[in-house]
């Protein structure tokens, strides 16, 4: 039941992000192409953050000079 | 008591100051002579707080309630909210997307890798100039195609409030269409331009033209100048010269053909010719054609044009500055895209004051504005005689198809010798004449019947019940209070398509506009309301499930006065 309204609401959604980006228009292939770029750059994006978070986090620690 | 207020504004014991308080500029002494200042339209600092729905009364400081100078017997509201912010991005990057993937198509298209649908040039001719590579054709191939069965939908019943359609399909994405041989019955019909509802196939407007056809067959084979007069004719200019107040009119057999071809009769080299910034293509082609100078004026905007007429005065045709032969005003009385209404007061003010003509092409407003049904010259509640030419057609309000231009009688006689229409074009078929004098008749009331009075009525009521129900709503509507011509911004490309497409799943058949003729991040869905539409069919299209399913559906703009309403809950949501 739970299950059933959180799919809708996500499809509902990705209905959105379609109707915004104007892919629903587009042709399936079309919309395969600009997803896998739109996954690749986010997964490009979190991969990085999670290698370089660490430092960052000790940059900005030792900026405010709660750590030496 | 029109004469008064505007013989008193050109005496110049005007008040300068307008109700609603906006200061005059004042930039040295020419301006002050102006018929109309001015105006600081200030937008409300900080950010509007949505802290409760606010009713529509509070959306007037941010538009124009013209008083100038008690010129205007009730409030002229008009609403024309800007384009939010964030929505403009997001439609230019809709655009900026489907523009990348049209050149990946069209590259595709270039190497032959896809199958190319639409007309090239030749082999031999590759090296002439290239006939399909601007924007237009770019735009038509790779966008309009996209969403193309949302118009020119085939129609077989008659337009009325409910009308049937032909259900197509498309296995090319919109290249080619099939009929299945069903037919979608009884889609609520919002685009038809059937404003007191005069097209149906039964009633006594039907009849008397079935008989017209009997008698006078369907053709007419000639021209108005040669054997193509017929006493129907005759009878028909002097039924719409008694109906619009003026001494005699002329009637053609076609609305947009009236514009173009008589426009070149009236002016010519050494004219001057002012039309406002959203005038149909019909005025624009007419006024390209005479050869006239052009200049145009913001849209609806009385000071621009007073500019433009002082200027034209002061300074004369470019290089010789001579007079200008004459000057003449092009208006419109209801703008079919924006739903707006033409200031007439102040046109006419100025045309007075500045000795110009005045065109007004009646085109929507003829029948379903004003007390009487007499157009927007009814409305205001001013004298016929005031306006030039009255021009008009007969496809919106009456039922029929064709045009009309009403005025002096010499210049209706000139244009009988002098008019391309008259003499090259065919005259109007007896029956489409019949099917006009008959309800021209119902709507003056000189068939015995109340029906006329009736249906201008429940136009207006249909009118300010809709566009107060879609206001409530949240939706982004322009236009005039008063005018039956309902715009609905839609903004994103791809929710013209979607909004389209989902109103007939629901039975509602809308039309949706797009580029070119809107600017191009303000597409729009437009309603045109109708005296046959019922109490419960604008019901089910907008307060019902079916317009706020599509609300909901498609997360249309909402008023930025109304932001409560995407707070609701998503209960609503139909996938």
């Amino acid at each position: 039941m739970a299950l059933s309204d959180a799919w809708k609401r996500l499809s509902w959604i990705y209905y959105q992000y379609l109707l915004v980006t104007a892919l629903y228009m587009l042709e399936p292939w079309e919309r395969t192409i600009f997803n896998s770029l739109v996954v690749s750059v986010a997964g490009m994006a979190v991969y990085t953050g999670y290698v370089f978070m660490p430092q960052h986090i000790m940059a900005i620690l030792y900026y405010f000079e709660v750590i030496q | 008591m029109t004469e008064s207020s505007s013989s008193k504004l050109l005496n110049g014991g005007a008040r300068h100051r307008p109700a609603n308080g906006a200061k005059a500029a004042r930039n040295g002494s020419v301006k002050s002579r102006c018929l109309f200042q001015q105006q600081k339209y200030l937008r409300p600092r900080g950010k509007v707080r949505p802290a409760r729905v606010r009713s529509c009364e509070n959306l007037l400081y941010n538009n124009h309630v013209a008083r100038n100078g008690g010129m205007y017997k009730k409030p002229f509201v008009e609403y024309f909210e800007e384009t939010p912010l964030l929505v403009a991005v997001l439609t230019y990057m809709g655009y900026g997307i489907l523009t990348i993937f049209g050149y990946l198509r069209d590259f595709l298209r270039d190497w032959k890798i896809e199958k190319c649908h639409v007309a090239r040039e030749r082999e031999e001719q590759k090296d002439f100039v290239p006939l399909y590579q601007d924007f237009e054709n770019f735009y038509t191939r790779n966008l309009y195609m996209r969403i193309r069965d949302n118009w020119n939908r085939p129609i077989c019943s008659v337009p009325g409030a409910k009308m049937d359609l032909v259900e197509r399909v498309t296995h090319d994405y919109n290249w080619t269409f099939e009929h299945t041989g069903k037919v979608i019955k009884d889609v609520i019909n919002m685009g038809s331009y059937n404003y007191l509802g005069f097209a149906e196939n039964t009633g006594a407007c039907a009849a008397a033209a079935a008989e017209a056809t009997q008698r006078y067959g369907a053709g007419v084979n000639s021209t108005r100048r040669e054997m193509g007069n017929l006493d129907k004719h005759e009878e028909l200019e002097v039924l719409v010269a008694r109906f619009l107040g003026v001494e005699a009119s002329m009637a053609f057999g076609m609305g947009f053909a009236t514009n173009s071809m008589n426009i070149p009769a009236l002016t010519g080299k050494g004219c001057l010719i002012l039309s406002d910034e959203l005038n149909h293509a019909s005025l624009v082609l007419g006024a390209r054609l005479s050869g006239s100078a052009i200049r145009v004026f913001k849209h609806n905007n009385m000071q621009s044009l007073e500019k433009l007429l002082r200027d034209a005065i002061v300074h004369g045709q470019p290089r010789t500055h001579r007079p200008w032969k004459k000057i003449l005003i092009l208006v419109e009385g209801i703008y079919s895209m924006e739903g707006s209404i033409v200031r007439l007061p102040e046109v006419i003010a100025l045309k007075k004051k500045y000795k110009a003509y005045l065109y007004l092409d009646e085109a929507h407003s003829i029948g379903a504005l004003g007390p009487g049904g007499k157009g927007v010259v009814d409305y205001f509640g001013l004298d016929p005689r005031d306006v030039d030419i009255m021009m008009g057609t007969f496809t919106k309000s009456f039922g029929a198809a064709g045009g009309y231009i009403g005025g002096k009688k010499e210049l209706v006689d000139y244009l009988r010798t002098h008019s391309h229409s008259a003499v090259y074009a065919t005259s109007m078929s007896p029956p489409v004449a019949q099917q006009i004098i008959a309800s021209m008749k119902c709507i003056m009331g000189e068939d015995g019947t109340n029906l006329g009075r009736e249906r201008l009525q429940q136009l207006s009521e249909n009118t300010t019940y809709f566009r107060r129900r879609l206001h409530e709503m949240g939706f982004i509507i322009y236009g005039n209070e008063d005018s039956p011509v309902v715009p609905m911004m839609l903004y994103m490309p791809a929710k013209i398509g979607a909004f389209g497409r989902e109103m007939l799943k629901r039975n509602i058949g809308t039309v949706v506009v797009g580029f070119p003729a809107t600017p191009i991040i303000e597409s729009r869905a437009r309603f045109c309301i109708s005296a046959a539409h019922t109490r419960e069919m604008l019901d089910t299209c907008n307060v019902g499930y079916l317009l706020w399913s599509c609300f909901q559906l498609l997360g249309l703009n909402i008023c930025v006065f109304l932001k409560p309403l995407c707070c609701l809950p998503f209960s609503l949501m139909i996938l």
